[in-house]
């Protein structure tokens, strides 16, 4: 018999079935991985599985039975959580060894040699044995996640459930946080189930679960299997393949290469912390420029300034080679960028015309064109069927695009986008860049694009990598593998620098 | 129930309250609320401008003036001028209110024959008016019992509450106590228990084997130690800066602040149940709070006073209950001799168990779905 057996895993969330039918099976020393794009059910599964959350479900582990959170009570004692978000569990005014304490504590651990052993063993491995005294509101992404990690397995659980744990942390944070848990895992013989975002990361699991709405479409042993493929095979046979994209090129487009936006010697510092230092980047026409760093390197900042919405503390911003520096100009800067944030800061509570039609007016376009630009646009993203529904009822792609065109809505010359792919599923994400590339062609659109899958670097035209503020890197995606000759890909690469 | 699991969470809580500087708020919100109402509520009215026509020029005319005069709730005038020109100045509000001497006062007075006092009170505002009135009133009674008339030769009104009235210190700021202690340890608990919710640490104890019973007892220990304090400190404030009295036993102020102390931390419970964000904690414990525990505490009307709705409203409220005990121990001193108060302090035991037995059963360990 195994050792964790789900049997008929169903999650509802009011009256939307968050996730149906799961079943799993599986040993001692195994690492499950759940993979999945946001609201998929991979989170539901998890907290039931973990018996937070009402769920319908038979599940034994370790020959002890559990249908509901009452019932799992038993088995809190050696299950391990970490639920979804960077530092969730955390305090943020405690120290790391007053967590360390804390956690011992509510553990009811004793506190023997063996267990100071382990604990020394995993601050070594986490690298966070220098920062016994630091709050966990001072530490990094990546410190967070594996301060929470080394929490959750502290009284070494059998039953390691982790939500995304490697989800917004830097690449290196992201090894290490992996090699914590293998080796523990293997070493005390702990069932771990864990989901991730990154298809990558499938291949340090030993199986995996593939969820894509609500359902897991397909149990995966084979490592040299494509889970991408897997993907579009199932919304291929589903029917949920997108409308394709057809964009008209634009009458006025940009000449190829112009440099349309410089910004020179940046800098931007809040009380004694610098953001940014001295970060100098060229936005070209037709040119797709990605900014990569892990958490906290400054991109958000950055591209507010660019934006406008934060005041330059030095350097100099150049749009069309004049330079902004009063309010008026930061107004016209304003009506030359399109943006689209981490978010989508659409209304919920108004159709997709409405929605055009808001931020239309918004950008002082006279009602008679505005109807025209939506029908237009609508017509070539293949979101027309979708105009009169609400934006939470769009399928994730089709409201990227709708975000998209309203983005575009008054011809802009440059777009930023800030990780629009975050948590979007596989196709969603492949559709996205295409359009991208058909904005930069046809349009001419210089874009700028934050996201911190590096395997999206390769879509880019050119990379600037930033690093606790700084610019370490600035070249074409050709330049990069010309110069690590032995990179496989581009994460490779992003970690040469964050060594 | 494990000690060392309450322990954990009590520090820690301490820790990142006086981290937070959050530490300050149950000690300064009390303070400022006492101090605030304290010195803010004015029911009782000191020198009102009286004008006073005295058609009657006689002994015990001016004997009425001088009282007026000497006293000093009032601040007099006295002048010849028309009735109609007094009442102008009264529409200017230069004057509160106007007295009337009619002419051969003295004569009916001493003849024993009824005689009226013509009164006009400034009544914009009119709380202020009625005291004014009562004020009046006393005097002239005053006067009379002085004189050993016969009751009823001056026509008045003849509530004499004048003499018996309270400081408005020793009517309002025992009530006080029983509104911050109602208000204060509820938004802490509800705001301490609601942080976790909000932030997602919530989840330590969703996942661990942390009981329901020991989550609670260690959020609630830590907020009434904290508050647990607060009760020797009003007492000084109430004593030393309000200079009021205290008559009754301290063992029963302190025994029945503490029990009221834990309603106001059972009743934050509840509210931590339902919310699960911090602001919504604050604001939702200050509407059930604050207003109910100033309404209808019988610190600006009396509950017995009350309609049928509002009284029933003030008895479902725990806070007369305490006032009720709280007023005894300042003013009174009955103490544990009244049956009245043990039976108040056995409601609010009824209260603070209810309110966490409560709690304990509608906490769930687990998210909503």
């Amino acid at each position: 018999m195994a050792y964790l057996k789900i049997e008929e895993l169903s999650v509802s969330h009011k009256n939307r079935v968050a996730i149906s039918g799961l079943n799993l099976e599986a040993n001692k020393g195994e690492i499950i991985g759940f993979v999945g794009a946001d609201g998929a059910g991979k989170s539901s599964a998890l907290n039931a599985i973990a018996g937070v959350i009402k769920f319908d479900a038979k599940i034994t582990f370790d020959n002890v039975v559990y249908t509901n959170p009452k019932e799992s009570q038993k088995l809190k004692p050696v299950m391990g959580y970490m639920p979804q978000g960077i530092g969730l569990v955390l305090y943020d005014t405690l120290s790391v060894a007053e967590h360390l304490d804390f956690f011992a504590d509510i553990r009811d651990l004793k506190k023997d040699l063996a267990f100071e052993e382990y604990k020394k063993r995993l601050l070594s491995m986490s690298g966070l044995s220098a920062f016994l005294d630091r709050q966990a509101g001072d530490l990094s992404g990546g410190m967070m996640q594996k301060l929470s990690l080394i929490c959750t397995m502290l009284h070494r659980p059998s039953l390691l459930i982790l939500d995304e744990p490697t989800t917004g942390v830097d690449p290196l944070s992201r090894l290490e946080l992996w090699d914590i848990l293998k080796q523990n895992a293997k070493e005390y013989d702990m069932v771990a189930l864990i989901s991730t975002a990154y298809m990558q990361e499938a291949q340090k699991m030993d199986r995996v679960l593939l969820f894509d709405e609500g359902k897991v479409i397909s149990e995966v042993n084979d490592k040299s299997v494509s889970l991408e493929n897997l993907f579009f095979e199932n919304a291929k046979k589903n029917n949920k393949l997108l409308p394709t994209i057809n964009i008209s090129p634009a009458k006025n487009a940009l000449k190829k290469n112009e440099v349309v936006m410089n910004a020179k010697k940046i800098t931007k510092k809040f009380g004694a912390f610098i953001a940014n230092e001295k970060v100098d980047i060229q936005l070209k026409s037709s040119e797709i420029l990605g900014l990569l760093g892990a958490n906290g390197a400054g991109k958000t900042t950055f591209i507010k300034m660019l934006l406008g919405l934060l005041k330059i503390d030095e350097g100099e911003l150049y749009l069309l080679n004049k330079k902004i520096s009063s309010a008026n100009d930061r107004k016209e800067l304003k009506s030359k960028i399109g943006y689209v944030s981490q978010h989508f800061a659409l209304y919920d509570d108004m159709s997709v015309r409405e929605n055009m039609l808001f931020f239309a007016s918004m950008h002082k376009i006279d009602a008679k064109k505005s109807v025209e630009l939506i029908n237009k646009y609508s017509m070539e993203l293949g979101f027309n069927d979708y105009l009169d529904k609400m934006p939470k009822d769009l399928p994730i792609g089709i409201n990227q695009r709708f975000s998209l065109a309203t983005a575009i809505l008054h011809e802009p010359i440059i777009l930023f986008l800030d990780e629009p792919t975050s948590g979007v599923d596989v196709i969603a994400r492949a559709q996205f860049w295409k359009l991208l590339k058909e904005l930069k062609e046809k349009m001419g659109m210089a874009i700028l694009i934050t996201t911190h899958y590096m395997s999206e670097a390769e879509f880019c035209d050119r990379v600037v990598l930033l690093k606790d503020g700084k610019k370490v890197a600035d070249d074409s995606v050709e330049n990069f593998y010309e110069r690590f000759a032995n990179a496989k890909n581009f994460e490779e690469i992003f970690l040469e620098f964050y060594k | 129930m494990r000690f060392r699991v309450i322990k954990a969470y009590f520090v820690k809580e301490l820790f990142e309250l006086v981290r937070t500087k959050i530490i300050i708020m149950p000690y300064l919100l009390p303070i400022m609320i006492v101090v605030l109402f304290g010195f803010g509520i004015r029911m009782q009215v000191t020198g009102a401008r009286i004008l006073i026509i005295d058609n009657d020029h006689s002994k015990i005319s001016t004997m009425l003036t001088q009282k007026f005069q000497h006293s000093k709730y009032f601040n007099t005038r006295v002048s010849n001028e028309s009735e109609a020109d007094a009442l102008r100045e009264i529409k200017k509000a230069n004057v509160d209110a106007i007295i009337i001497i009619p002419p051969s006062f003295e004569k009916n007075v001493l003849k024993n024959v009824k005689s009226e006092l013509g009164i006009f009170i400034d009544a914009s505002f009119p709380s202020r008016a009625n005291t004014l009135e009562t004020y009046i009133g006393g005097t002239v009674l005053n006067l009379a019992n002085e004189m050993n008339m016969k009751s009823g030769v001056i026509s008045l009104n003849n509530r004499n509450l004048f003499n018996q009235a309270l400081r408005d210190e020793e009517m309002i700021v025992p009530g006080l106590l029983g509104l911050v202690l109602f208000v204060a340890p509820a938004i802490l608990t509800a705001l301490i228990i609601a942080k976790e919710k909000e932030k997602g640490t919530i989840f330590n104890f969703y996942s661990s084997s942390v009981s329901k019973l020991e989550f609670l007892m260690a959020k609630l220990s830590a907020v009434f130690a904290l508050h647990s304090l607060n009760v020797f400190i009003l007492f000084l404030l109430v004593v030393y800066l309000f200079d009021l009295p205290f008559r009754g036993n301290f063992f029963l102020y302190w025994l029945s602040s503490e029990i009221y102390i834990l309603v106001s931390l059972g009743l934050g419970l509840l509210i931590s149940i339902l919310v699960s964000t911090q602001i919504l904690a604050v604001v939702l414990t200050l509407m059930l709070t604050i207003l109910p525990a100033f309404l209808y505490s019988g610190i600006l009307m009396p509950i017995s006073s009350m309609s049928a709705e509002a009284y029933v409203i003030a008895h479902v409220y725990p806070v007369m209950y305490y006032n009720h005990i709280v007023y005894d121990v300042f003013l009174v001193g009955n103490g544990f001799e009244s049956t009245k108060i043990i039976e108040y302090l056995l409601l609010l035991t009824l209260y603070a168990v209810g309110f966490f037995l409560l709690g304990l059963l509608l906490l769930k360990k687990e998210l909503k779905s």
